[in-house]
């Protein structure tokens, strides 16, 4: 790395380093405080009815925030509604109709691609192992074809590692499967995320991404994104427009958790 | 940088000033930005002593900037980043060349970036003959205008939906309209080409997490997100100073952040990039590359009474405040750098004589700091470089201003201390103004050296009586 030493003992002599003065010992934070701990044994322990609550936070911020919250909150209710919204809305960019999802547990459980209505409509998935018992495709030759099926996609489905309610933030890692693109490239994204996976807010997620045990194992991983509603911008005059670059349109389902 | 010079901060601002699309365009975005901005504050769940306790994070982290660079440097290449060190714009910009040759790069998508914007990076790369798209609408307007930004987060304020309609039309070959949705869709198509084909992605970083390795970006477009996935390269730069320790500091930062600039809780997009894409992954760069740019910010470093600056996370909550940014607009400011964080920043970054008039044209009347996220101290700053150039400064390079203000300044000061003295000064003043130029009671023209206070505004007369003997009379005659 050329000049990093260089770089660096500039900063030092600018900092005044040397004896008595190395910095400061503190500077990262080991050991979570008592709050943060109090914080951690809240969000493991939360109850049923917490959860309703927080899904009704949702519900209120979702408005402003230009977030079409649906209330179906079973799967083979939420289906039928990703199924009408599919059949309702218009490509932005062509006129065939391209789908794409994460390839995910949850989704795989919807089964979008037996509903009837669906027919005329190609249903992508962005899965990055399959392609074919025996005939292993390159790592190369599977990101383009999944690159083409996003770009040929008008609605990404994902699901998300976290919500926070406050804000109504979704959380995504990249992981194998699921794709960052398909929650940003097609003109409509369309989330379908647990109720257990709720937070009250960004507080909540930083302290768990910092300080759970699992979550530390795994790591912000390469690309973590935290997304708060659809695109926009108010770089015109101020006036607010929906879908700058991004999806214009952000279609929530939460499913509802399983009965004790 | 070579165009910050006082003729043309009076000439632009004397312009600005004049034209009544720009004064109503700053009205707008202050009228709407700054009250939004401090009714969130004043809405933190935490209390307003977040923005103390936040200010003490970026402190600890600027007091602590070496031990920060390396954990973060080391955790990016564990990631399988490459980082570099650029001391100067001019490394900054051959590195990113280098990067560009390496991958055989022809077209390259941006995210906003005030760094770049300082290192001139648009300019080199079009050199080098590759196609720059600038893809914040904002950008992408004064871009297709080939104009400066005039705000740290509206770029094109000063733009009317008219003006904006126009230059679409003539460049992207659109009709015509003024409806900022079809503007902004005309915008969208065009750039989705770019993004979809474009080889290289550049942004800027927020805020960099030193234990995670990770730098941020925050956009409410979208368009960083792409910039950052879709492309086969990544590049970002960072001022050397924008990193903080810890994830739970920087969560409370990036959502006052989001407060500032935008009146928002929090930024539509947050992303955490932290290296290239992983191999079993399906999409996002190939290769990720951090430049981190030092430029003459270790010098501010060096100064304690600067060094707070280093704190600034360019929010832009100062521009919706400022008496003075709301008059005379961004453009004046001669640099990326406006309103009062310009002020200071290019000051010190480009040099304190050629950007004098900068920090003696602000008014220091606080509202910079009140609006701060993080309650940063610029009133202070901007007197500690007028008390530079009054007195001249080694280390800085900054001459003196001529002895006359100075002498005048020593003289004045003689002549209040004596009361008697300053009495007759008065009643000799009383006489003489009634030789000056006056309309309305009020005087139009100072004489020489004092023309400049009347060039745009009037002089109210010294009064026939002063307080004090008014104030004796009131008082019955008492003595």
């Amino acid at each position: 790395m050329p000049g990093r030493t260089e770089f660096i003992q500039t900063i030092g002599k600018a900092l005044g380093r040397g004896a008595g003065n190395a910095g400061d010992a503190d500077i990262f934070t080991t050991t979570a405080s008592l709050e943060q701990e109090a914080l951690l044994a809240r969000i493991k322990t939360r109850s049923a009815a917490e959860r309703k609550q927080l899904r009704g936070v949702i519900e209120q911020v979702a408005g402003p925030l230009h977030i079409d919250f649906h209330p179906e909150d079973n799967l083979d209710d939420i289906a039928g509604a990703i199924g009408r919204l599919i059949l309702e809305k218009d490509p932005e960019w062509g006129t065939e109709k391209s789908v794409v999802r994460w390839d995910h547990p949850l989704l795989s459980r919807l089964h979008l691609e037996s509903l009837a209505e669906l027919d005329g409509v190609t249903l992508h998935t962005t899965d990055c192992v399959s392609g074919g018992q025996g005939a292993k495709v390159s790592a190369a030759a599977q990101r383009s074809a999944i690159r083409e099926n996003v770009e040929a996609s008008f609605i990404g489905i994902t699901s998300a590692d976290y919500l926070a309610a406050a804000t109504a933030t979704l959380v995504m890692r990249s992981r194998p499967g699921h794709a960052r693109s398909a929650s940003l490239v097609p003109s409509i994204h369309i989330v379908v995320i647990e109720e257990e996976k709720l937070l009250a807010n960004l507080e909540e997620l930083y302290t768990l991404l910092k300080w759970d045990p699992e979550e530390q194992a795994q790591g912000l991983t390469n690309c973590l994104s935290l997304i708060s509603g659809p695109s926009k911008t108010g770089d015109i005059e101020l006036v607010m427009v929906h879908g700058a670059h991004g999806p214009r349109e952000l279609h929530l389902f939460i499913v509802k958790g399983e009965a004790p | 940088m070579s165009e910050i010079t006082s003729a043309e901060y009076k000439k632009v601002a004397v312009d600005s000033i004049a034209d009544p699309v720009l004064q109503s365009a700053l009205e707008s975005l202050q009228s709407r930005l700054g009250p939004a901005t401090q009714n969130l504050y004043q809405n933190l769940p935490e209390g307003q002593e977040l923005r103390k306790t936040a200010h003490g994070y970026r402190r600890k982290a600027i007091d602590n900037l070496d031990i920060l660079l390396e954990a973060l440097a080391d955790n990016v290449e564990k990631n399988g980043g490459t980082v570099h060190f650029a001391a100067t714009d001019k490394e900054a910009v051959d590195i990113c060349l280098n990067i560009a040759r390496d991958h055989d790069v022809k077209k390259v998508v941006k995210g906003k970036s005030m760094v770049t914007e300082e290192i001139g990076l648009n300019h080199a790369l079009e050199e080098a003959g590759i196609d720059v798209a600038e893809t914040d609408l904002g950008e992408f307007i004064i871009q297709l205008a080939d104009e400066k930004p005039t705000h740290i987060v509206a770029p094109a304020i000063h733009k009317t939906r008219q003006q904006v309609g126009k230059l679409f039309s003539e460049k992207l070959g659109t009709p015509y309209t003024e409806d900022p949705p079809t503007l902004t869709f005309d915008a969208r198509k065009a750039l989705r080409e770019k993004f979809l084909t474009a080889d290289m992605g550049i942004t800027g970083c927020n805020l960099a997490c030193a234990e995670t390795g990770h730098i941020t970006t925050v956009s409410n477009e979208g368009n960083i997100r792409m910039s950052t996935t879709l492309p086969k390269v990544h590049v970002a730069f960072m001022g050397m100073e924008r990193i903080v320790a810890n994830l739970e500091e920087q969560q409370s930062i990036l959502r006052l952040m989001s407060m500032g600039a935008a009146g928002q809780q929090i930024g539509g997009y947050v992303s955490y990039i932290g290296g290239p894409a992983a191999e079993n992954h399906c999409d996002g760069p190939q290769a990720f590359h951090l430049i981190i740019v030092d430029n003459g910010r270790s010098k501010i470093l060096a100064d304690e009474e600067f060094r707070e600056m280093l704190c600034c996370i360019r929010c832009g909550a100062c521009l919706n405040v400022c008496p003075v940014y709301g008059k005379i607009g961004g453009q004046a400011y001669g640099s990326a750098y406006s309103g009062p964080v310009g002020a200071v920043v290019t000051p010190l970054l480009f040099g304190v004589n050629n950007a004098a008039d900068l920090c003696t044209g602000e008014t220091l009347c606080g509202a910079c700091r009140q609006a701060c996220p993080l309650e940063i101290n610029l009133p202070r700053m901007l007197l500690a470089l007028r008390a530079k150039l009054s007195e001249g400064d080694a280390k800085w390079g900054v001459q003196p201003k001529g002895k006359s203000e100075k002498l005048m300044f020593e003289a004045w000061q003689k002549i209040i201390k004596r009361r008697k003295v300053y009495d007759l000064f008065l009643k000799i003043g009383y006489v003489l103004q009634k030789i000056l130029p006056a309309q309305d009671g009020m005087i139009r023209r100072l004489p020489f050296p004092f023309n400049g206070w009347t060039n745009n505004r009037n002089l109210k007369p010294l009064a026939a009586k002063t307080f004090m003997q008014r104030w004796k009379e009131r008082e019955g005659g008492k003595q």
